[in-house]
């Protein structure tokens, strides 16, 4: 991260793909233009890049690929702002800057040996992704992987092929639609539907949790209600970020900053925390 | 060990002339409108050095400026999306620099520190000298006696120099200001019994000249136990900010930045820094309109707590030095003394 | 303007803004003071702070309101009635400075019968404000020593503008606020200059100083000044200009800093005349949504490129100088207004800013002792400033009102021009945001406004929202009989049931498509404070 003493300076990389995951979301894959730095970069699952796009600024995105597949730099984004717009509008073959990894990761170590619940809503299992891919990577140290996955309709379902070749690997993947839709035969309701189909062993189960604040509050009470401890429940914010390096502090959190201290925080990190937006 | 030394005021712009030819010389100047200000001086004979009044703002903007340039970038056709830094310029002598002020930068030091060193403003601040001015006479809204930042400093300076009427005892603090003396020894003379006896006459007389009775460690002991404070604490204050951002603007050590590029042509442009306050409503809100903070109940709270609780946890003292500006700037007649005085009586 | 210079002979601020600081008692009409003139609300927390009182009347429950000791929530339109109610019960309660209303007023008898015949139960009707509320409010404001009104664009911005502002120059006067320190009838202006452009007749009926051209020895001052003959009968008003239509009487126009195809009312008829027009000439900042319409554009220099006055709401002309030389290309209003004036063959001939100063210290008696040298070496001079030794005037009116004793000019309730229906159900009020300014030329290009308010919302009252389904966030179809916009809809109780609110900052999303041209038919103000619309979710 020295970078020639710039902790600010972005490198150039090029998109290599673009898969249009839905209306909203896109899937970039990324190669620095730099071989020797391509190969020298490496992030753990949860940790963000800084992305610059041409005269629009910086932006956090999360990794979502998985660092177990060396060479692979996707980032998924959902069409939100202007950076992201722009981004969108981009092609393969064109130029971006990044900068990073920065940020805390999954505790992927420590939760070897463990059942894994993925609970995420629309552009939130991104960041999940990274995680899932590394355990079915090193599928003999983890438990049961569960995937619970909610979108706004059967047509905003994102990672549909990735979804796929979970299912074909042994995840079990639920997912569920806020508003159904002809031809829809699944389920129907928010994320915490999907509840009433697992039966996790508490004492051995972690949760993994990305969304919007109002899904990781009913998803927390859930997983709470299902006898998982504060310790076991894990989930990565989403902030207004400028500079990536616990300086510029747009993305407070109270006392702690989402870039250095975060992303990734237990919910019993969170308790107490105003603007955890728990209550 | 402090060396304790003579500069007589006759000698002092002579002094300064010299190091004006290796440094850029900023001190408080007094302009034909009658304000006075932290400036960097062109022509020492030409400018009025004013020592008397508080400078409007602080040295922040010359080590951690409004609006900077990150990088010049360019995209070219072929493989090109370059991020070029600016050369650093001269560097920086401040003269006249109070002691809230001086300790402001000590802050800044340590925050520009983090997580790799901050380039642009360690270009600026590497080879700045700091010449202090202990303060003999505290303005309306000062309370760095409560801020246990002044009104005269013990460490943190290159050099600190006390008003003896005609002459100035220089106190001799880091090794540059070390460097300094022994290079232009002959500008300086040994300091007396008597004048040191002087001195702390001074400090003495400047402690008592305090206007405002501002009980900033009750407040942060307040802060730090656990009860909360009253919800209606934050919300009446906030009613109260008019969200100018001018607290955070004059604030020594309120180091909030936002990072923008400005397109200069289609391939061309600047990536600009430029100085941000956690009290706007946009500081916090996402790109999808999601905003984690309510601007209308906890705009100033993240700022008074910044300083007054997270600082003090994390680097064992507050962020506010007691220099009072945000006071003379408020609309809102919501400072930060306001909101001590608030704390203070939570507490009764 | 109107209003004021009809009961007081003099239409602006009587105090300056650091006297509201020491008012016992502020009643704000119609201003959103903290949005629009925060230097204005930070005077009034100052009061608060000192133990004044602080009543608000305004339809929205703004930012100032939630400080006020009463908010008096009118329905849109109704000032008339409830400033009418508040003078009664100050007859009633034997609250009216007599003594005053003896010796500094004229046609008294007039207001008192009008008061005396109306019915305080249809007012409370009317402006759906409870009489408790309106007996509180008038008693605390005539019992108060000293008290100030402030009022603003919610005021003037109706089809009874005129009649509003009098109905508080009555009020003011039966209850002795006016003629001292700390005491009077303050409208604030917008514009940093919207004073100084008024100071200097850019206004249809007068020359500089407020001479009207009807006045034979006004006009045959400026005549023997400028060496030309002038006209005798005042031009056209903004509207009359901006609304002629494609046919209109109107062929040529030159727009200087102003951008009418924002924040002109009922922009389809200014685009017809616009476009209509033999020639348009523009000179602004930035290429705005007029300029972009006009045959030839001038690119004028801001304010850091030029040197001159601007006059603020408390008629303080002040200094400006250029601190840097203007952008490659760009001219000063006063070279471009010259450089024209001798392309059209007169010549004006002056070497400086401060020459054309002295030019309007002879010709316009309230500027008279406002020279350059003067104003550099102060925070400026507030007019009237008689001649160079005049220290200027804190406070209007002392001793007795510019037009010798303060008329009233009783008014009884007018109602909107364009009424709520079934088919339009809901009132529109625009108004302005902290983080803009005007038609945005210059905010929007600022990233950090931007930032802080990217686009227009419309405000809507849950209780209306819930009925319409509506959340914050979603976009709505705003149509009123002229026009549609698209906006995005912002839950908040600020806004009345019934009501909805929004700003016209935005080019892309053009209110004014929607607001009426009715107006009021003495200032020639267009009512931008009600119109009938209807939502439909996008």
């Amino acid at each position: 991260m020295t970078d020639n003493g710039n902790p600010y300076l972005p490198h150039p990389a090029r998109i290599l793909r673009v898969r249009e995951e839905n209306s909203q979301i896109k899937s970039f894959e990324l190669a620095f233009t730099d071989p020797e730095r391509h190969r020298a970069f490496t992030y753990r699952p949860g940790q963000f890049v800084m992305v610059s796009v041409p005269h629009g600024g910086e932006a956090p995105i999360s990794i979502s690929s998985s660092p177990t597949r060396p060479g692979r730099l996707t980032l998924s984004v959902r069409k939100a702002g202007r950076l992201t717009a722009a981004l969108h509008r981009m092609a393969e073959g064109e130029l971006v800057g990044l900068r990073g990894p920065y940020g805390r990761p999954f505790p992927v170590e420590e939760l070897r040996g463990r059942d894994l619940i993925f609970v995420a809503g629309g552009i939130g299992l991104a960041p999940l992704a990274s995680v899932v891919n590394l355990c079915l990577d090193r599928r003999e140290e983890y438990g049961q992987l569960t995937v619970l996955y909610g979108s706004r309709s059967p047509a905003d379902i994102a990672f549909r092929d990735e979804l796929e070749g979970w299912r074909r690997a042994g995840v079990k993947c639920l997912l569920t639609v806020d508003q159904g839709g002809e031809g829809w035969t699944g389920q129907v309701g928010l994320v915490t539907t999907l509840f009433a189909q697992i039966s996790p062993d508490p004492g051995r189960s972690s949760a993994l949790i990305c969304g919007p604040p109002v899904m990781f509050r009913f998803v927390a009470a859930e997983l709470t209600r299902l006898g998982l401890s504060d310790q076991d429940i894990v989930t990565t914010l989403e902030r207004h970020m400028k500079c990536g390096l616990g300086v510029c502090r747009h993305c407070h959190l109270g006392p702690k900053l989402v870039c250095a201290h975060g992303p990734v925080f237990t919910l019993a990190e969170l308790r107490g925390l105003r603007e955890a937006e728990l209550a | 060990m402090n060396d304790h030394l003579i500069l007589k005021k006759d000698h002092t712009l002579s002094l300064l002339r010299r190091l004006m030819r290796e440094h850029r010389l900023v001190a408080p100047l007094r302009n034909r409108h009658g304000d006075t200000l932290f400036s960097e001086v062109e022509d020492l004979a030409g400018a009025e050095l004013d020592l008397e009044h508080q400078p409007q703002a602080s040295l922040k903007p010359f080590l951690f400026p409004q609006q900077e340039t990150m990088f010049r970038y360019r995209l070219d056709g072929e493989g090109g999306y370059r991020f070029e830094p600016p050369e650093p310029g001269r560097p920086l002598l401040f003269f006249g620099v109070r002691a809230c002020d001086l300790s402001a930068v000590l802050y800044l030091d340590v925050i520009f520190s983090k997580r790799g060193r901050d380039p642009y403003y360690f270009a600026r601040r590497r080879d700045s000298l700091l010449i202090s001015l202990a303060c003999n006479q505290p303005f309306a809204n000062c309370f760095c006696n409560s801020a246990k930042t002044g009104p005269f400093l013990e460490y943190g300076f290159d050099l600190q120099l006390t008003d003896l009427g005609d002459r100035y005892l220089v106190e001799v603090g880091r090794a540059r200001g070390a460097e300094l003396v022994g290079r232009w020894r002959h500008f300086f003379t040994p300091a007396e019994e008597a004048d040191r006896k002087a001195q702390y006459q001074a400090l003495l007389e400047s402690r008592s000249h305090f206007q405002r009775q501002v009980h900033l460690e009750q407040a942060i002991r307040r802060l730090q136990a656990d009860e909360p404070l009253p919800e209606e604490l934050w919300a009446g204050l906030s009613r109260r900010c008019q969200d100018c951002g001018g607290c955070a603007y004059v604030c020594p050590t309120c180091t909030c930045f936002t990072i923008t590029d400005q397109q200069i042509t289609a391939t061309e442009g600047l990536r600009q820094r430029s100085w941000d306050a956690c009290t706007f409503g946009g500081f916090t809100r996402l790109a999808g309109g999601h905003n984690p903070v309510d601007p209308g109940r906890e705009a100033v709270r993240q700022r008074f707590l910044h300083k007054l609780l997270y600082d003090v946890r994390e680097h064992g003292r507050p962020s506010c030095v007691g220099c009072g500006r945000c006071v003379g700037i408020c609309f809102g007649g919501v400072d930060i003394v306001r909101f001590i005085d608030l704390v203070c009586e939570v507490r009764q | 303007m109107a209003g004021l210079a009809t009961t007081f002979g003099s239409g602006a601020m009587t105090n300056s803004i650091e006297e509201i600081g020491q008012a016992q008692v502020i009643l704000a009409v119609g201003s959103n003071t903290t949005e629009a003139h925060p230097q204005v609300a930070r005077r009034i927390f100052a009061a608060l702070d000192r133990g004044a009182k602080l009543i608000v009347v305004d339809p929205r429950r703004t930012r100032l309101a939630e400080h006020a000791h009463l908010h008096l929530a009118l329905r849109p339109g109704t000032d008339i009635p409830l400033i009418n109610a508040m003078m009664r019960v100050i007859l009633d309660e034997n609250l009216a400075d007599d003594l005053f209303v003896e010796m500094r007023t004229e046609n008294f008898l007039a207001l008192r019968d009008m008061l005396f015949q109306m019915d305080l139960e249809a007012v409370a009707a009317i402006t759906g404000v409870g009489l408790a509320a309106i007996s509180a409010a008038a008693q605390i404001y005539a019992r108060a020593q000293k008290a100030v009104i402030c009022y603003c664009l919610g005021i003037t911005q109706h089809i009874c503008g005129t009649d509003n502002v009098q109905a508080i120059a009555n009020l003011a006067m039966l209850a002795g606020q006016v003629e001292k320190e700390f005491t009077g009838v303050d409208p604030l202006r917008g514009q940093n200059n919207v004073q100084g452009a008024c100071d200097m007749g850019a206004l249809p009926g007068v020359f500089p100083s407020y001479q009207p051209v009807e006045n034979q020895d006004h006009r045959e001052k400026f005549e023997r000044a400028w060496g030309v003959e002038l006209p005798s009968r005042p031009g056209l008003t903004l509207l009359q200009m901006s609304h002629g239509g494609a046919g209109g009487p109107i062929r040529g126009l030159f727009v200087m800093g102003e951008n009418p195809m924002l924040s002109d009312p009922a922009l389809d008829k200014v685009r017809e005349t616009l476009t209509g027009l033999d020639f348009l000439a523009v000179s602004d900042l930035f290429l705005t949504e007029t300029a972009a319409l006009a045959d030839v554009v001038f690119p004028a220099a801001s304010f850091a490129e030029k040197t001159g006055t601007f006059t603020s709401s408390e008629r303080r002309v002040q200094m400006v100088r250029a601190a840097i030389p203007p952008f490659s290309g760009c001219r000063t209003d006063s070279d471009i207004l010259m450089a024209l004036s001798e392309a059209m063959g007169y010549r004006m001939d002056y070497d400086s800013p401060a020459e054309i100063m002295e030019e309007i210290t002879l010709l316009a008696p309230i500027y008279g002792g406002m020279f350059h040298d003067r104003l550099e070496r102060s925070w400026g001079l507030q007019w009237p400033c008689w001649n160079r030794n005049h220290p200027g005037t804190p406070f209007l009116h002392k001793y007795f009102f510019t037009r010798g004793r303060g008329r009233f000019m009783p008014g009884e309730h007018q109602g909107a021009s364009e009424p709520v229906d079934a088919d339009y159900p809901l009132i529109l009020n625009t108004g302005r945001v902290y983080h803009h300014y005007h038609t945005g030329t210059m905010t929007r290009q600022c990233p950090a406004l931007n930032r802080e308010c990217p686009e227009a919302a419309l405000e809507v009252n849950p209780e209306d929202a819930a009925a319409l389904k509506l959340r914050t966030g979603e976009l709505v179809r705003l149509a009123s009989r002229r026009g549609e916009v698209t906006v995005r809809v912002l839950v908040s109780a600020q806004t009345p049931p019934g009501s909805v609110y929004t700003s016209f900052h935005f080019p892309e999303t053009p209110i004014n498509l929607l607001t009426t041209a009715a107006r009021d038919p003495k200032a020639q103000c267009p009512e931008y404070k009600v119109c009938a619309v209807r939502l439909a979710k996008v």
